[in-house]
């Protein structure tokens, strides 16, 4: 009941007439950021961050949240009508949303996604509300210890959930705290890893790094493809929409399973792209029309646009009450709120409670305002595509380096920009995961801050991570995570081992 | 042509050759204990011997499995269009560091869509300019966020 209050306090926060505009703005600006091949969600509010640093808080997270929304619903609208994804969590909407859309069903198939995202964000901004507090007082129990373990916790996660190699995923946490060490020590406050360069005084911002990564990474791969806008026309007519909104509570298995699964990915930090192919795979699996997937079944779009949305916005739960975002997107929004003198996690609730529910109404406004918007815009947004990309490429480019210059004014980072642009393109030609390096560029003076005051507490002991019930038993659910791939191969190898010395 | 096998050796060492950097450069700062706790290069210290660590594990991975990575990691058309990306991508970056970031857009604009885009040439500089203007604009005029300035901006009395 207390949250009921707090949140009808929030919508009285975010429903104001300059709100509800940059809402609009935002949500018109991540749909743009989401069609536009090499621009998604994390690049967008980093692009668009260092332009709300003037801004008040409140204003410029309901800005930037808007955007995420109107990302993702922007990568949905590419994948059905172009069979492009504008964003990587978008790819699972491929395989059934392209087929419906060749098939006359654009309409159809457009409708069904943004619903089915409009509720598995729906849900995901619920169980917000519902948990927040909880976790957030739950967390003010937490020390350096527990927060360090938490931490681990996170990254652990990445290790054993991530379709990636574990190796693999080590390497870009490991990179992504290191990038985040160079610069000034926060504790010392002596310069290290500069390497003698003064441009790397200042240490290198997260917000470059997302802008190659993301940007100029993906721009290259886009090129490399050679990849041509063949689109479908559509245009939404109302009728159509009706009609597909009457067929949605057919889905009602499919919407429901689809959004647990995007909530829990979301919290844990497995992001929005993991969600959204887990949840395809086991529509898939447990659907009675099996055959149809892969050649224009709704199921198949309703399935990843539910947990996209669910994950992407059950991600901003952990960002809030534990200072651990669930996604790269949530990352440099956390980053943001960091620039700002905000405080991510549990004191935030108290300090400032008014941002934190001015946030989570918002998010509730700003996917309905989403999901009109990009019903009313499908047609001038998919025309953007049309443009040849001998211009919208170069635009683009342009885009990520002004943004690059503007995070603090620094010629230097238009080549480190360009450094994480090449890093980032031979990264995801490899199947090495971007998310964890963005999420340990963020995390990391953080989670150093609270090992090195743990060890302060126990006296360069690490026992200190075993000190009491709650941090032992977050340290041994993360060494599980860590950990159960390499068990899982080795076991796998004994159990082949024996079955063909059995054999033999 | 390189295959998938050569590109991953030659990630997994760069990668590696990072790590040993952050572990080196760590080193200078002490990794035992100070006066404030751990010294400052510990933590960079760990995290670059696991990257070290961890990319050696890349390496061993892709040797044993070099069979399976005999794919084609960039065909020589794939090559030359992400060359033809990454160059005048690279010229953008030397040119607005010496005239400031509004000229290199104009000129970049103006030069893929001429070349690449195959577009006349009055109309890529048209628009070149017509894009580094609005930028103007929009950035300066209404975010009062200053880009990167060059000596036509100065001779124009722009700072």
């Amino acid at each position: 009941m207390e949250n009921f209050a707090s949140l009808l306090h929030g919508f009285g926060v975010a429903l104001t007439t300059y709100h509800v505009i940059l809402m609009m703005v935002g949500v018109l600006l991540g749909i743009l950021v989401g069609v536009l091949p090499g621009l998604g969600a994390p690049n967008g509010v980093s692009l668009l961050l260092p332009l709300t640093f003037t801004m008040d808080p409140v204003a410029a997270i309901i800005l930037l949240t808007s955007m995420y929304w109107g990302a993702l619903f922007g990568g949905s609208t590419t994948s059905i009508l172009f069979n492009i994804p504008g964003e990587p969590s978008s790819v699972a909407t491929t395989f059934d949303g392209y087929p419906m859309a060749r098939q006359g069903q654009a309409t159809q198939a457009l409708t069904l996604a943004f619903l089915s995202a409009g509720f598995g964000a729906l849900v995901g901004v619920i169980l917000i509300t519902v948990l927040s507090t909880w976790v957030a007082q739950f967390a003010l129990r937490f020390s350096s210890p527990e927060y360090f373990a938490v931490y681990f916790l996170a990254f652990a996660s990445f290790v054993g959930l991530g379709a990636a190699s574990p190796f693999k995923t080590v390497v870009s946490m490991g990179l992504g705290f290191a990038f985040a060490a160079v610069g000034m020590d926060t504790v010392s406050g002596g310069l290290r890893l500069t390497y003698g360069f003064n441009e790397l005084l200042s240490g290198i911002s997260f917000l470059i790094a997302v802008i190659g990564l993301f940007g100029i990474g993906e721009l290259m791969i886009t090129m490399e493809e050679g990849l041509r806008f063949d689109g479908i026309r559509a245009r939404v007519k109302v009728r159509d929409v009706l009609k597909t909104i009457a067929t949605l509570p057919r889905y009602w298995v499919t919407l429901l399973r689809s959004a647990a699964i995007g909530c829990w990915m979301g919290v844990t930090p497995g992001g929005p792209t993991a969600a959204s192919f887990m949840s395809y795979g086991l529509a898939k699996r447990l659907s009675r029309r099996k055959e149809g997937f892969g050649k224009g079944e709704p199921e198949g779009v309703v399935a990843p646009e539910t947990a996209d949305h669910a994950a992407g916005s059950s991600a901003i739960l952990p960002m809030l009450a534990l200072g651990v975002p669930g996604s790269a997107t949530a990352a440099v929004m956390m980053g943001g709120l960091m620039i700002w003198g905000l405080n991510p996690g549990p004191m935030l609730f108290i300090e400032r409670p008014d941002f934190v529910w001015g946030l989570i109404a918002s998010m509730y406004l700003g996917n309905i305002v989403a999901v009109l918007m990009v019903l009313a815009t499908i047609p001038l947004f998919a025309s953007i595509l049309r443009i040849p990309f001998a211009i919208i490429g170069p635009v683009i480019v342009v885009v990520c380096f002004i943004g690059a210059y503007t995070v603090a004014g620094r010629p230097f980072d238009l080549w480190l920009a360009l450094a994480f642009g090449v890093v980032g393109y031979l990264f995801k030609k490899l199947d090495y995961p971007i998310a964890p390096l963005v999420l340990a560029m963020v995390l990391g003076d953080k989670a150093e801050d609270a090992f090195r005051q743990s060890m302060i507490m126990s006296r360069g002991s690490l026992s200190i991570f075993w000190s009491n019930g709650l941090v032992t038993t977050l340290m041994l659910i993360g060494l599980a995570l860590a950990l159960g791939p390499v068990l899982s191969t080795l076991f796998g190898r004994l159990t082949k081992a024996k079955t063909s010395s059995a054999v033999a | 042509m390189i295959s998938r096998y050569t590109a991953e050796i030659g990630t997994a060492t760069l990668t590696a050759g990072l790590g040993l950097a952050a572990v080196i450069g760590a080193l200078e700062f002490g990794i035992g204990w100070g006066d404030a706790g751990p010294e400052s290069g510990t933590f960079p210290f760990y995290m670059g011997l696991l990257v070290v660590l961890a990319s050696i594990g890349t390496l061993v991975q892709a040797t044993v499995g070099r069979k399976g990575l005999q794919s084609v990691f960039l065909h020589k058309e794939e090559a030359m269009r992400v060359a033809s990306f990454f160059l005048p991508m690279l010229a953008f970056v030397v040119v607005s560091l010496l005239l400031g970031l509004y000229v290199a857009t104009a000129l970049y604009l103006a030069f893929v869509m001429w070349s690449q885009g195959k577009y006349r040439l009055f109309v890529s500089i048209a628009s070149g300019i017509a894009a580094a203007v609005t930028f103007y604009v929009l950035l300066e005029v209404a975010f009062q966020v200053p880009l990167l300035k060059g000596p036509l901006e100065a001779a124009l009395g722009i700072y």
